[in-house]
């Protein structure tokens, strides 16, 4: 049994986006030598998000103005007050309720050495707050 | 776009495994979020269209016993990127604080003074220790940012705008920087910003709700919009005051207010160019 916990980091540079890690997953599972067992990725920040989608760009904008709507700036939230953990106000609520509703993790399984998905699934990481540098976990599991 | 008001103090290049700078970041400046790579920092003012950032230290080494980093490291900093304006810190509380002033303005750079009466434990109308500096100050021709109003350090009171009454009309030949808008005196500020030419106020306030809620709370709200149009747009400066305050969520703020376009232009561009010797003033 193969367990292997890889952080990759991901750079967003827009305020909202979704970035393509496929590849980079795709990558840490073939470099672990693992052939049957599953990948999880799962994102380290709570206003940020991973998701899987159709790998197109309309639907990219449309996710991030979809959650935008349903989790607007201009809200009315508790969470604009005085961190003491942070140091700052906290004002970035819309930014944590999109990562609830869009998911901070997936899993595929893994076989042949190979992640088992749709041909037009995409693992995406989810930037709800940016620019900021990220950190997603990546955990390969198997033989 | 300048944003005269930041605290440059998450940027991994220059912080490292430096121990010393992550306590004086975590436990005495309070700024308790990771570390980014500088990358982050000029993408944070490529989103919303701010071309140069002034950098501050501050110099508590009497007070706490720590700089929130040194000159030299603001120095370091600002040779990784010309979109930053390097400003000093000294500690008023050293003898040669205004020698040391001079040296490294001239020395390493730098284009400004940075002072915080409340972090630092002076004030800043102290005759003894901090005109000195000013005096300093003044023979190199660069503008003074003061801390005021509200802190999260001790002892509120030594940050009073009040205090920048006596700095402003003793040393008229000296720009000096209200930061913070004076925050909660506003009122105060206001009134020393209609009477000394010498004296300007940034807008790097926020200690609650969001930024576009509490700057409408001030501008609009408890002063009148037409005051900041009429009179004091040549007066003022944006600031964000980041990493507390995101910059982006500051501009927003600012530019909702409803400031005439000639205005903001003053206040994000202008005054910040006058204070740094690259402008003539707006108006006088």
């Amino acid at each position: 049994m193969i367990i292997k916990t890889v952080m990759l980091t991901v750079q967003s540079r827009r305020e909202q986006e979704l970035i393509n890690i496929t590849p980079e997953v795709e990558r840490i599972v073939a470099e672990t030598g693992v052939k049957e067992g599953l990948v999880n990725v799962l994102t380290m920040h709570t206003s940020s998000g991973v998701l899987v989608t159709e790998g197109l760009p309309c639907l990219e904008e449309d996710v991030v103005n979809h959650l935008s709507r349903l989790c607007p700036s201009e809200g009315n939230y508790l969470h604009r007050r005085y961190l003491d953990i942070d140091g700052r106000i906290g004002f970035n609520a819309d930014a944590h309720l999109k990562s609830v509703l869009g998911g901070i993790s997936c899993f595929f399984p893994i076989s042949a050495g190979k992640l088992v998905k749709g041909g037009r699934q995409t693992i995406y990481f989810a930037e709800y707050d940016g620019p900021l540098s990220r950190e997603v976990a990546v955990q390969v599991l198997g033989e | 776009m300048i944003d005269f008001h930041t605290h440059p103090l998450l940027v991994q290049e220059v912080v490292g495994g430096d121990e010393a700078m992550i306590h004086a970041t975590r436990d005495v400046f309070m700024i308790r979020n990771r570390l980014q790579p500088l990358d982050t920092f000029l993408l944070e003012l490529d989103v919303c269209g701010v071309q140069r950032a002034v950098v501050m230290p501050v110099d508590a080494t009497t007070a706490k016993g720590t700089k929130i980093w040194s000159n030299e490291q603001i120095a370091r900093l600002c040779s990784m990127s010309d979109r930053f304006i390097g400003f000093a810190s000294v500690d008023p509380h050293n003898p040669r604080a205004a020698e040391q002033l001079e040296h490294d303005v001239k020395t390493l750079g730098l284009r400004g003074l940075k002072l915080s009466p409340s972090l630092q434990e002076f004030r800043a109308n102290d005759r003894a220790k901090a005109y000195p500096i000013y005096e300093a100050a003044t023979a190199l021709g660069i503008p003074v940012l003061v801390h005021c109003g509200m802190t999260w350090a001790p002892r509120s009171k030594s940050a009073s705008p009040m205090d920048m009454e006596d700095v402003a009309f003793d040393f008229p030949k000296l720009n000096l920087v209200i930061a913070h808008f004076g925050w909660p005196w506003v009122h105060e500020t206001a009134m020393l910003l209609l009477k000394y030419e010498n004296l300007f106020a940034d807008l790097s306030c926020l200690y609650f709700d969001a930024p576009w809620e509490f700057m409408r709370g001030i501008f609009g709200g408890r002063l009148p919009l037409t005051l900041i149009e009429r009179s004091l747009r040549t007066k003022i400066v944006f600031g964000s005051d980041y990493p507390r305050v995101e910059i982006k969520n500051m501009v927003r703020a600012v530019k909702e207010l409803g400031l005439s376009d000639g205005a903001l232009e003053m206040i994000f561009n202008k005054n910040a160019r006058y204070l740094l010797g690259e402008a003539e003033a707006s108006y006088k």
